[in-house]
């Protein structure tokens, strides 16, 4: 009985985090393995920074929270981003960032793939947190 | 009690049944799809926990259990029975690990990219080259970026593009393909865009990226009048430093030299300007009539005869200076021609340019000097140069512009004298461009023109042209 007390919140806690949220928090984060200092951040989502260290980044995007990251962190507005990646993808042969569906995918792919870099709206356990705005 | 053994086992066989879904569908089509399951996993969850209470409060707590193996749902003894929070669990677990070997690298696909061009021009030009007018199709460009790996980096640049002549052309921009070493170096082999300057990497066919409709004219595709090799096959390095002051970038290539080639299948070359003006030309492509009638074939296939090229391009963007760039570049080939005499010419040329872009502003300039060595007649070397400044303002949605081109062009030096689009010229441009959307532009364009090395032929004409581009 106590567990199925436990079920909810829980259930809610694990699914709810893939909730669009207008969330006024940005925390960035980054796998456990890699070094990335805040002023990198910018860098990494424009794909001027593609290695820390020995280890080679994966941008993730967050679509509910990509217009308060674009605003905050990187100073741009969504059409510019993607103007930017198209002239990135056209002159570089790099593709942009995966646009992940919400917290918990972010959250998931971070813990799993080493160099993994993204952005979610409350400050999880289990990774390295980069830079909060 | 079978009620809440269908709901778990119907629970899991959901996760388990999204794997072959998702697969077909589109990952982000999928990742929603996979959404909506969880959403009615957790509603199925929650009536699982009421049922499972309800049995409790019936039996006494001595209900069986069930868990999961597969696809499949098995019952166990209670004393080794799960826990919903452990199902919960595993759910998750299954469901994230769908998710990241979904995801992981993005490298299963090919994205595929693209830009397309349709326009409407009027040139009056009246020489050797007579202008077009009316509607036209631009060219349609698709590029795929395949992400192999977390090193090995792709480039497939493939085009379709209608000839002044009316026909369609094909051509195989860029297959690059590369391995990233380091943010310091990125090392590729295939065809590519020749790394000089700044306008050739940066625009290139992308028509929607290009906040103009032209490009400078010097700098035009080599079938299209233009003096340098626009692409080249070889090895490119490149890479960039951070460094206090700023970022430091670099790209170092070489690759089979370019060939001037005075005949091609299927297409009609302007008739000898060295005719129509005989002193100023090379004493060589004078007395053979040739002046003017070849265009740069990249040798995409190697050469019987193999010239090397190499060349370089260095840049740095200050932090203090906020979307400034500024580069230094250079090319050495050695260019040999088709015609009778069997030129071959040195080209060397070196270059500084300086770029600006902020949300509003955007100047372009960019400078080129020649100094082409004959190795064949014996004519010494010859000093050419061209450049051209370009500046424009962003008005929300409307961006008006201003180009000045200019070139001298040594027509005694072989290679500007074979070469169709050799001469020395002036150009002012103006246009304003409209995007109507982030993807799609709308722009026109006007241009004076003053074509010199004519002779008493020297020619002045405008030109206007509309056109309409998208990027996908």
């Amino acid at each position: 009985m106590r567990h199925e007390t436990l079920l909810i919140p829980l259930s809610l806690a694990l699914f709810s985090v893939g909730v669009a949220t207008a969330a006024a928090e940005v925390v960035v984060i980054a796998h456990n393995n890699t070094t990335l200092a805040a002023h990198e951040v910018r860098e990494v989502f424009l794909g001027e920074k593609q290695f820390a260290g020995a280890v080679r980044l994966m941008p993730v995007d967050n679509s509910p929270a990509q217009p308060e990251f674009l605003a905050k962190v990187l100073k741009l507005e969504v059409d510019r981003y993607s103007t930017a990646w198209t002239k990135k993808s056209f002159r570089e042969g790099l593709n942009p960032p995966p646009l992940k569906s919400g917290d918990a995918e972010v959250l998931d792919y971070v813990r799993r793939t080493p160099g993994a870099v993204g952005y979610v709206s409350k400050a999880p356990t289990g990774v390295q947190i980069v830079q909060k705005y | 009690m079978h009620a809440g053994v269908l709901a778990v086992g119907s629970v899991m066989a959901l996760a388990t049944m999204a794997w072959p879904t998702m697969a077909s569908a589109s990952e982000a089509e999928s990742i929603k799809a996979l959404e909506r399951k969880l959403e009615r996993s957790l509603q199925m969850i929650e009536a699982l926990e009421a049922k499972v209470r309800r049995l409790e409060q019936a039996s006494g707590g001595a209900a069986g259990d069930v868990v999961k193996d597969g696809a499949k749902a098995i019952e166990t003894p209670t004393a080794h029975r799960p826990s919903p929070l452990q199902k919960i669990e595993v759910l998750e677990q299954q469901v994230g690990d769908l998710t990241h070997a979904m995801s992981r690298h993005h490298s299963g696909g090919a994205p595929l990219h693209g830009f397309a061009d349709v326009a409407l021009g009027r040139s009056a030009e009246n020489n050797v080259v007579q202008g077009l007018r009316g509607f036209n199709v631009g060219g349609l460009d698709l590029y795929l970026t395949p992400q192999i790996g977390d090193r090995v980096k792709t480039l497939m640049e493939l085009l379709f593009e209608v000839e002044a002549d009316g026909s369609l052309f094909t051509d195989l921009e860029r297959i690059q393909i590369g391995y990233a070493f380091s943010d310091a170096a990125t090392g590729w082999l295939g065809r590519f865009h020749t790394p000089y300057g700044y306008w050739n990497t940066a625009y290139h066919h992308g028509a929607q990226i290009q906040t103009t409709i032209s490009r400078p004219r010097f700098l035009e595709f080599e079938d299209r009048g233009g003096i340098l090799p626009a692409h080249i096959t070889g090895l490119w390095l490149n890479g960039v430093f951070p460094l206090e002051l700023g970022r430091l970038g670099y790209d170092a290539y070489a690759g089979n030299s370019p060939m001037l080639k005075t005949t091609e299948a299927g297409k009609t070359l302007p008739t000898s300007l060295a005719l129509r003006n005989p002193t100023r030309y090379s004493p060589s492509a004078n007395a053979k009539g040739y002046a003017g009638s070849a265009t740069l074939d990249m040798q995409m296939a190697g050469a019987t005869r193999h010239e090397p090229s190499s060349g370089f391009n260095l840049w740095f963007e200050p932090s203090a200076w906020s979307g400034w760039r500024f580069g230094v570049h250079g090319l050495r080939a050695t260019v040999g021609d088709d015609s009778p005499d069997a030129n071959r010419t040195r080209l060397g040329m070196i270059g500084a340019y300086a770029r600006f872009i902020d949300d509003n502003w955007e100047a372009l300039g960019e400078y080129y000097r020649f100094r082409n060595r004959d190795l064949s007649g014996g004519t010494g070397s010859h000093r050419s140069a061209a450049g051209y400044w370009q500046l424009g303002y962003n008005f929300g949605r409307l961006t008006p512009y201003l180009r000045a081109e200019r070139t001298e062009l040594a027509q005694k030096d072989n290679y500007f004298a074979v070469l169709e689009g050799g001469r020395s010229y002036r150009r002012q441009v103006i246009g304003i461009r409209f995007d109507l959307d982030p993807k799609a532009a709308l722009k026109f364009e006007m241009a004076k023109n003053r074509k010199l090395d004519l002779g008493a032929t020297d020619d002045s004409f405008g030109e206007a042209h509309l056109q309409y581009s998208i990027r996908f």
